[in-house]
């Protein structure tokens, strides 16, 4: 029989980031959209709320609560600030490699301080010449008397400039068909980051490029196994990448829901709230539906991972219709609001521009189709 | 280490009760299923309890009384740090005044064992009569502070308090064991860490009834209680209201004038 | 005198400035209980220097007054006050006991009550007697009233807060007998108030002021509250509350105006930010012009003012303070009257 019900654990770890994001996040909002920056604050509120330490398991120092509650933190995160949350599951993806793919000794090494938060993970795997297509990437290494040399450039990477361990996927020079992910560490001579971009929305969450020249990488960082490096970045963004941006995705409905219910209780036309208007009306059931149909999609999908099944076919699904969705939610919260739709005091017009960077996010939503149509026709 | 009872009221969250309504045509409230929190102000209590606990080492019990749902509330009073919850749920004791709430609470602490310190929010968001406190202090023959502001001296078992009073505050020496009950002034509590929910799992919660308190079933509930309600009635007003229209300077301009015309502006 | 029950008793209290007002009101309100009851109005008055106040409960409708003259008394001490108003209870078995709901009064009404095991109303705005003799004790609740009753126990006891009751007139031709209780030489406290201590009050004493303005939850934020003190002191109006606003920090339980707090009976009252929740409501007794402010077209607020405002306090009410600081015979420092 299944039960659909969260557990009363389950609901104080909901009111327990519920409270962290309206308290704690929140008052960084407004200077994350107005300046882009302001990340360095709610890292730190997040490492200091134990965020990080949600999936590392206890052994290596983190509360090791699983991935529905990863759900319900980053669901509860994005409906007050979808950058903080875009940030929070990436930093999850770095982790998630050194949890599924390190040895004993990085483990031991790295988990205990992502868990503290004292130092941030990411995952670069994404090119000018392939995201979508992570073959086409053209960061080479070379094996070099035992140590690997690294050169090539990554683009897109979200905390590209603040995480200190990223997990870089590359390609062996001498053999196209052989991929390697190496934890290159900041500080090291060569690697850094670059360019930081403008994005149409999630402003404050922190993405670049960064550039490796002649990076030298010891053998104990390679990650996964010399030529595993395409698995360890597809379980990364797999899995854990998608339910990452299911969580945002699902966060910015809900907040996208209660503005447009607050607005249309209180915008008064021909006498009475909008509210009244079953044109508003639909627009919000639509919304309800896709809310209702996400969640099911999302934690279905988490409750198996946490079960240790295999779920990235769950994950495609539940990513593709809470994105999608989340972008009809915000187009429709800023019809319901009409003009005031367009103003910037008015939050729904950040949600619209959050839901842009949603979509080609842990994979387009054509990728995710594709997933979808191999595994249906499988 | 001090042994400290902390009394928690599961209450209908305020900031959706305080909309409810009786409707005006059938005189009765609309049956809402609001979630039930912590009363706001016992938050402050326990988090009182909590200090003295970082502070000189304390055992904290929660006692709840509620209905089997309200479970929920003292697995939050322990993932805020109490280390035992005792939830007393019983049909019987429902319709309890405060009279009856505060004798059941009263043996309850009385079973529980011996006790330093019993803290209460000065009065719950949905009741407010201020009395469980007190009420609970003269059932077990202890002394009460209502209204304490500020633990001055919290060492030994004479302690100094500040409580609120008319125009300022008193400044009351207490003989331990005793009942405070405190205001929001007193302390900012803290919010719930994961870690805490996480530890909560190992602390025992117990349900105890009528039968396991010992109570007679005419001192409980409904039966227990001195006083109950009558009568609901819907309020009618007499006020004609005009809501202004226009613009927002024509409003402005409009009240500007109410407010002369009333002499004030 | 007889100790027939169905008298009425009032514990009242002495301040610096004579008797607290809301014992008088309570005296009065128990003068007219008791007559329709055809019995007699007691009054309990403990602390030092009593003589005048016993005369005033008198006037006010006492007919007899018990006082304890002692320096025990004085500050008021929790278990003395408890062991000498509930012998006193026991030996005369009054029906009816009214105590204001001042800071003494809600601490000493439960342990009166729970010592004697009867019922106890707080924050009552009406008490009337039924049909059948008892006391019929209404409180706000719900957008609506309660009426509670405590048919068996005695006596029926309630506490009523400071202007809910009218001052009565005080006739001083009115005769009484004043007694004096025995108060023990010595008396071990458990809990002992050491002293008391007044704090700078900020702004206008709202019972007195002739305008307020309340900010609630719709004030948002700090600064949003900051606004709507600005509008206060524009008009030279006292600054109330609802407990949301206390509860959120912005502002001191002592400016909250509602069942529970103070009641006021203002000229002009202007709710901003208030939804219109009756325990607020209740607050204001009387006042001749009510305007609410609130960004919600629904809220309750709206069916029980004279002019309603729908807009952002946020936006609306800087708007009025600057008009009103622009307006040409704008009078800076009115005085209030009562």
């Amino acid at each position: 029989m299944i039960d659909f019900t969260f557990t009363e654990e389950q609901e104080l770890f909901r009111k327990a980031a519920r409270e962290f994001a309206e308290t704690k996040i929140a008052p960084h909002v407004p200077t994350m959209e107005a300046t882009n920056r302001g990340w360095d604050e709610v890292v730190k509120e997040l490492a200091e709320a134990e965020m990080f330490a949600v999936t590392i398991p206890e052994e290596y120092g983190g509360l090791g609560m699983g991935y529905v509650a990863r759900l319900i933190a980053l669901e509860e995160i994005a409906r007050v600030s979808v950058a903080t949350a875009m940030m929070y599951q990436v930093f999850g993806l770095g982790i998630e490699a050194f949890i599924k793919f390190g040895t004993e000794e990085q483990k031991k090494k790295f988990l205990p301080k992502f868990a503290s938060g004292e130092r941030l993970a990411t995952v670069a795997v994404t090119e000018p010449s392939g995201g979508s297509d992570p073959k086409g990437i053209r960061t080479t290494y070379k094996k070099v008397n035992g140590v690997y040399v690294l050169n090539g450039r990554k683009c897109f990477i979200t905390n590209s400039h603040i995480a200190d361990a990223q997990v870089v996927l590359a390609v062996d020079e001498d053999n196209p068909d052989a991929f390697t992910t190496f934890i290159v560490e900041k500080g090291v001579e060569g690697f850094k980051p670059t360019h930081e971009e403008h994005k149409v929305g999630m402003r404050g969450c922190n993405t670049g490029e960064i550039e490796m020249k002649n990076v030298t990488v010891a053998a104990e960082n390679v990650i996964g196994g010399e030529g595993k490096g395409l698995k360890v970045a597809m379980a990364a963004i797999g899995d854990v990448g998608r339910g990452g941006m299911v969580g945002c995705a699902l966060g910015l409905q809900q907040a996208c829901l209660d503005a447009s219910i607050k607005f249309s209780n209180e915008r008064i036309l021909y006498g009475k709230p909008i509210s009244n208007l079953q044109a508003i009306q639909f627009k919000i059931a639509e919304m309800k539906i896709d809310l209702e149909a996400g969640r099911l999609l999302g934690y279905r999908a988490a409750a198996m991972q946490d079960k240790g099944e295999r779920s990235s076919n769950e994950f495609a699904v539940a990513k593709y219709y809470t994105t999608e969705a989340a972008q009809k939610a915000a187009k429709m919260a800023v019809d319901i609001h009409g003009g005031y739709g367009c103003m910037e005091e008015f939050p729904v017009t950040r949600y619209l521009r959050d839901s842009f960077v949603l979509g080609p996010s842990a994979g387009t939503s054509d990728i995710m189709m594709v997933i979808i149509s191999r595994w249906a026709l499988s | 280490m001090l042994n400290i009872v902390v009394c928690v009221k599961p209450v209908p969250d305020p900031s959706i009760a305080d909309k409810l309504k009786i409707d005006p045509i059938t005189k009765s409230l609309p049956r809402l299923d609001i979630p039930l929190v912590i009363n706001p102000l016992d938050s402050h209590a326990l988090e009182a309890a909590i200090q003295l606990k970082k502070e000189y080492g304390a055992y904290i019990t929660v006692l709840c009384m509620g209905p089997p749902s309200a479970g929920n509330i003292v697995r939050e009073c322990l993932a805020l740090g109490a280390d035992k919850g005792i939830l007393l749920t019983d049909p019987a004791f429902a319709g309890a005044d405060a009279f009856a709430t505060a004798y059941t609470l009263a043996k309850t602490i009385e079973k529980n064992g011996p006790v330093d310190v019993v803290f209460c929010g000065m009065a719950s968001s949905d009741g407010a009569t201020e009395w469980v406190g007190p009420e609970i202090a003269t059932f077990l023959n202890l002394p009460v502070v209502t209204m304490v502001r500020e633990i001055v001296k919290d060492q030994g078992d004479e302690w100094i308090v500040k409580a609120d009073y008319e125009h300022g505050y008193r400044k009351v020496k207490l003989k331990l064991p005793a009942v405070i009950t405190v205001t929001r002034n007193i302390n900012q509590p803290k919010s719930l860490s994961f870690s805490g929910i996480l530890k909560a799992r190992g602390k025992e919660i117990t349900e105890w009834n009528r039968e396991k308190l010992g109570i007679p079933a005419e001192r409980v509930g409904l039966r227990g209680s001195p006083t109950y309600v009558t009568e609901i009635t819907h309020l009618e007003s007499r006020r004609k209201v005009e809501i202004l229209e226009g613009s927002l300077r024509e409003k402005i301009e409009r009240l500007v004038q109410i407010l002369s015309d009333a002499g004030v502006a | 005198m007889e100790t027939k029950s169905a008298t009425v008793f009032v514990i009242a209290e002495q301040g610096e400035g004579g008797i607290q007002p809301v014992s008088l009101q309570l005296v009065g309100k128990a003068r007219q209980l008791a007559d329709e009851l055809g019995s007699k109005v007691g009054a309990v008055l403990l602390g030092q220097n009593l003589t005048k106040g016993a005369h005033e409960l008198i006037a006010a409708g006492a007919d007899i007054v018990f006082q304890g003259d002692s320096d025990l008394l004085v500050p008021y001490q929790a278990e003395l006050f408890t062991e000498i108003i509930v012998k006193l209870l026991v030996e005369h078995h009054p029906e009816i006991l009214l105590i204001g709901s001042t800071f003494m009064g809600r601490e000493l009404a439960p342990l009166i009550a729970a010592k004697l095991e009867t019922g106890l109303t707080a924050h009552c705005i009406d008490l009337v007697i039924s049909s059948e003799g008892i006391l019929e004790q209404k409180i706000p609740a719900y957008g609506g009233m309660i009426t509670i009753v405590c048919p068996e126990k005695r006596p029926q006891m309630a506490t009523v807060a400071n202007g809910v009751f009218s001052n009565p007139a005080l006739n001083t031709t009115r005769s009484g007998e004043i007694i004096s209780i025995d108060v023990p030489n010595e008396f071990p406290l458990r809990v002992q108030t050491l002293e008391i201590v007044k704090e700078k009050s900020e702004g206008v004493y709202l019972e007195s002021a002739s305008v307020i303005v309340a900010g609630g939850a719709g004030a948002g934020d700090h600064d949003g509250w900051c606004q709507i003190a600005e509008l206060a002191e524009v008009l030279n109006a006292g600054l109330g509350s609802t407990r949301p606003a206390v509860d959120a920090g912005w502002t001191k339980l002592e400016t909250m105006i509602g069942q529970s707090g103070k009641m006021v009976s203002p000229e002009v009252y202007i709710g901003i930010g208030i939804s219109g929740e009756l325990q607020h409501m209740v607050g204001i007794v009387r006042a001749k012009v009510m305007i609410a402010i609130n960004n919600d077209a629904k809220a309750p607020v709206f069916e029980q003012v004279d002019y309603g405002v729908v807009e952002d306090c946020r936006v609306f009410v800087p708007a009025l303070v600057k008009a009103l600081k622009n307006k040409e015979s704008y009078i800076g420092r009115a005085t209030h009257v009562i």
